[in-house]
């Protein structure tokens, strides 16, 4: 217990620091608990408690994520969505799985490396366009709709891995059980929902949290990804009150999401052998696979290259979904990994982002310069 | 009669802010409203001039407003609190604003074009110690108190008897020739 105060105490004073100085708080929870823990200085440990703590981060993070994807949002939009969605998606899967492959993981954690490697954080692309102020320019749009194809990848992809050895078919009956219940109570029970939401008492936060929470142990009774369910149940509930559920939800969401980057970094170990030449080459080639789909992008929705580096900008810092799908499905190496990439990604992106624009307008005025002096030379 | 005018005063308070942005909204031709997940709202709208405005109503509550001149590539940006996007609009529509007074004319294009003020005044020390009644203001000036702000409190539609003290804000209604009328008769009192 006292491990998590302390944790807590450090991530309040990293959290004022880095806000002042406006560049990304996840990496630095996670260096807290790299320092805090098994790999640094070893105060705290993870138990029973800090482990009920940052799995209710991870359920609450992606009950937000599902509250914010509105299905008939997306249909609405569906071929900006699908082209840069497709381009991000092949670009960076393909990158990553074959640069983990040859780096020598086998082949299921090449594939976790390749979706931690792909997914970009949807948190700081937001709060990196909103801070920049940059939602004018028209690649800012082209980034939230990629946000929004990698929440839906990130769906597929947990429903997929959990599948493993299960019987396919009993297995996607239960799914579809679950979500047929979800639906049907957020259809017929939208009147005594909104109702619920409404009132001013401690109703509406118990109500949300209870939901969250049985929707999840009950998809664990029935062996079926609670992650996913717990997406699907805040889709559900989008079509009701969606700002309220977000309010309700965004106490437990911010406290336990804190607790979750800490103590995956306090779980982090560095004694089984660490290849840092190996965690270096995959942090580059993130970045560098980014910018080969942001141009390819850029290119094909926006017709310019230099655009392209805007998209590169934004979306180069991997962050919570990462770390989820090191926690839910990684080895100890490959959390290691995930760790090493989230913290150089989202570290290299703040600034990317923020000078994304002079870096653009530095190109252009090189491109600009160049023209004239050739034709000088070329008259004498 | 009073039951009718407080009934007035109850629907115009409640449907001011409505009323506002149906009218901002039709005198837009091009506004163009968006939905970004995440990230909340976008209008944007050209001017005839071909310049650009959007403004954004982020989740994170604050409001951007961005502008970007025709043949420019780079928008500029401002970051306000909503107390200070309500002053911009304020102030785009065209209402006189002071230190303490602010004034907002309303525009019911459905009503034969029916314009209502509204207008803040700072109480001055003549007035203060008097009721609404004792200073006739409907009678002299046709002009009628709605509501009075004391002390960070709000009092909606006081009444006749209400004694003003000094600090107190009053927001008053009318026509602007009346609002004139009663910046003249009372505040000078």
């Amino acid at each position: 217990m006292e491990g998590i105060v302390l944790a807590l105490f450090l991530c309040l004073v990293l959290a004022l620091i880095t806000k002042y100085l406006s560049v990304p708080v996840i990496p630095f929870y996670i260096l807290a608990g790299v320092l805090l823990g098994k790999a640094g200085l070893g105060l705290v440990t993870s138990d029973v408690i800090s482990r009920f703590f940052s799995e209710m981060g991870l359920i609450f993070l992606l009950f937000f994520m599902g509250l914010g994807l509105k299905p008939e949002r997306i249909a609405a939009n569906r071929s900006a969505v699908l082209t840069s969605g497709i381009i991000d998606l092949n670009v960076n899967m393909i990158i990553g799985f074959v640069a983990s492959y040859l780096l020598g993981f086998s082949l299921i954690e090449s594939l976790i490396i390749a979706s931690a490697f792909y997914i970009s954080s949807t948190a700081m692309a937001i709060t990196s366009l909103i801070e920049n102020r940059k939602l004018m320019l028209r690649e800012s749009e082209t980034v939230i709709w990629l946000m929004v194809f990698e929440d839906l990848i990130l769906i597929v992809f947990l429903a997929l891995i959990s599948a493993g050895n299960q019987n396919l078919i009993i297995f996607m009956v239960k799914i579809l059980g679950v979500l047929g219940v979800l639906y049907a109570l957020a259809h017929y029970g939208k009147e005594f929902l909104i109702s619920i939401l409404d009132r001013d008492d401690e109703l509406p936060i118990l109500f949300t949290f209870a939901a969250v929470l049985t929707t999840a142990s009950f998809s664990m009774y029935l062996g079926i990804p609670e992650s996913m369910m717990v997406i699907a149940l805040g889709v559900a509930f989008a079509t009701t009150d969606p700002d309220a559920f977000e309010q309700h939800a965004r106490p437990f969401k911010d406290v336990f999401l804190v607790v979750f980057f800490v103590f995956f970094g306090v779980t982090i170990d560095f004694s089984g052998g660490i290849n840092w030449f190996m965690i270096a080459i995959i942090c580059i080639l993130a970045i560098v696979s980014k910018l080969i789909s942001g141009v390819l992008t850029g290119i094909a929705i926006h017709g310019s290259a230099l655009s392209g580096l805007e998209i590169w900008g934004n979306t180069i810092g991997r962050g919570e979904f990462s770390i989820a799908i090191a926690v839910l499905y990684g080895s100890p190496l490959v959390g290691t990994t995930i760790a090493a990439l989230v913290i150089v990604t989202s570290i290299i992106g703040s600034f990317t982002a923020k000078y994304s624009t002079s870096l653009r307008r530095g190109i252009m005025n090189l491109g600009r310069k160049k023209a004239p002096s050739h034709r000088v030379h070329t008259g004498r | 009669m009073f039951f009718i005018i407080s009934l007035f005063r109850r629907f115009i308070l409640s449907h001011i802010i409505i009323y506002f942005r149906i009218i901002s909204l039709m005198s837009a031709m091009s506004l163009r409203s968006l939905n970004l997940p995440g990230v909340g709202t976008k209008y944007e709208f050209q001017t005839d001039k071909g310049d650009t405005v959007a403004i954004f109503f982020t989740k994170t509550g604050t409001i951007q407003m961005y502008t970007l001149q025709k043949g420019c590539n780079t928008p500029s940006a401002a970051e306000m609190t909503p107390v200070e996007a309500r002053r911009l609009g304020n102030i785009l529509t065209g209402a006189i604003i002071e230190a303490d007074q602010e004034s907002v004319e309303i525009a019911f294009s459905a009503l034969a074009d029916l314009r209502v003020t509204i207008h803040s005044f700072l109480i001055p020390k003549a007035v203060a110690g008097r009721t609404i009644e004792d200073l006739q203001i409907r009678a002299k000036t046709g002009a009628t108190v709605i509501a009075v702000c004391r002390h960070d409190m709000n009092i909606v539609n006081p009444a006749p008897s209400f004694v003003f003290e000094t600090g107190d804000a009053a927001l008053v209604i009318g026509e602007s020739d009346q609002i004139k009328m009663f910046e003249r008769e009372i505040m000078v009192d």
